[in-house]
């Protein structure tokens, strides 16, 4: 009876995920998303690097999913897209607060230089 | 943070949670959602919520929706994802944050910067303005005492001209010569007086005009100096010669040469030119100099 039950529930939920459509579309942006992360410099910023690479897998995954379960599919695609997102994000502010170091370095030294 | 590590902890929390529900306990969140609520709180009470309320109320959201999961389906591996998601949302919110602030701290530096460089530009104008005013007033003054240079050695010029024909005009009627103390002019004392007087003859007088004639204007201090032979006592010869270098002096006086630029003196037999031993000699040493001085700078 219980084996029944599980497999019933299985059958369901696969039958439930794979009835979705695939998530082409987001995993379209996700991927564009990780586009951007890579051209906004995340791969030269330690912390948004390991993110990118996070994002990289995840969209590799739901790829491999895409068409078979494609309810987890668009879970991975979202949590991509979130890596991928976080990665830019870090890579920027990381790269604007070496701009206001080198600003601020610049005004001390034209300071001290008066 | 998510790595490899998380889909253990996945299991290992869908495990416990799911052995609480069997025992009928309270059910134990994922370390996922603990994270993502942790970072949630951070970002909420930190800078992301002054400078990017929008990103924190999207974090917010997606804890909501964490928490929702995992009420409804803590064995839902997406609900795991969601959490994740929440997370990294929090943490989007605070990068996003640190970036406007380094923005906000570049534009501030850069600000001052161009302030300072201004300041600095101001000062640097105003002493240049200063070094060119200075140097336009060093340039005028230069030409000013070039100018007066010139003049002077014009008048340098005219005056040595001036002495070159006062001393062809001496030179015709006495012995003119130079040393160390300035041009002499020597006149024999038998031309200017009579012997043991020291009254000028009349033909002196000629002469002496002229020599007043040449020397007039040139306000160069002279001397007059009178000489006498061996002959005689020499009290006699020093009050004689006293007396003639006067005389010469207050005619050249009269004849309009200042009184405050020429002196007389007597020497006596002091100095003499000449063998006092001869008559060619003592008559060369009974004389009467006119020394003109260099004129003093």
């Amino acid at each position: 009876m219980r084996i029944a039950v599980v497999t019933l529930f299985l059958v369901g939920t696969v039958a439930c995920g794979a009835s979705l459509p695939p998530p082409n579309t987001e995993w379209a942006e996700a991927n564009n998303d990780v586009g951007k992360a890579e051209a906004g410099g995340a791969p030269s910023v330690p912390d948004a690097k390991l993110h990118l690479q996070l994002a990289q897998e995840d969209l590799q995954k739901s790829k491999e999913l895409i068409n078979q379960d494609n309810r987890r599919a668009s879970s991975l695609v979202a949590v991509a897209r979130a890596e991928a997102q976080l990665a830019l994000s870090l890579a920027k502010a990381q790269q604007k607060q070496a701009e206001a170091r080198s600003a601020q370095e610049a005004l001390q030294k034209t300071k001290g230089g008066q | 943070m998510r790595n490899p590590s998380t889909r253990i902890g996945f299991l290992v929390g869908t495990m416990a949670a799911a052995a609480l529900v069997a025992c009928g306990g309270e059910r134990i969140p994922p370390k996922q959602l603990v994270d993502a609520r942790s970072e949630f709180q951070q970002a909420k009470t930190g800078i992301a919520m002054q400078l990017d309320p929008t990103d924190v109320h999207v974090a917010d959201l997606a804890l909501q929706q964490a928490e929702q999961a995992w009420g409804s389906d803590p064995e839902d591996p997406n609900t795991l994802d969601l959490a994740v998601i929440a997370q990294r949302k929090a943490q989007i919110a605070e990068a996003e944050a640190a970036y406007m602030k380094a923005q906000q701290d570049a534009d501030q530096a850069k600000q001052q910067l161009e302030a300072t460089m201004s300041s600095q530009l101001q000062a640097t104008r105003g002493k240049l303005s200063a070094t060119q005013q200075s140097l336009s007033q060093t340039q005028a003054d230069l030409q000013r005492k070039q100018q007066e240079a010139a003049e002077q050695q014009k008048k340098l010029a005219d005056l040595e001209a001036k002495l070159k024909d006062a001393r062809d005009t001496i030179a015709k009627i006495a012995a003119v010569k130079d040393d160390d103390r300035g041009m002499v002019i020597t006149l024999q004392g038998e031309v200017l007086f009579q012997v043991g007087k020291w009254e000028l003859k009349a033909g002196a007088m000629a002469k002496l005009d002229q020599i007043a004639e040449a020397l007039r204007g040139k306000e160069q201090p002279m001397v007059v100096l009178g000489f006498t032979d061996s002959t005689g006592t020499r009290d006699n010869n020093m009050a004689l010669s006293q007396n003639r270098a006067n005389a010469v002096r207050e005619y050249l006086v009269q004849r309009g040469i200042p009184q405050d630029l020429i002196t007389a003196q007597g020497k006596g037999p002091d100095s003499p030119i000449s063998d006092n031993n001869s008559v060619e000699g003592r008559a060369a040493n009974r004389r009467v100099e006119i020394v003109v001085q260099p004129k003093k700078s």
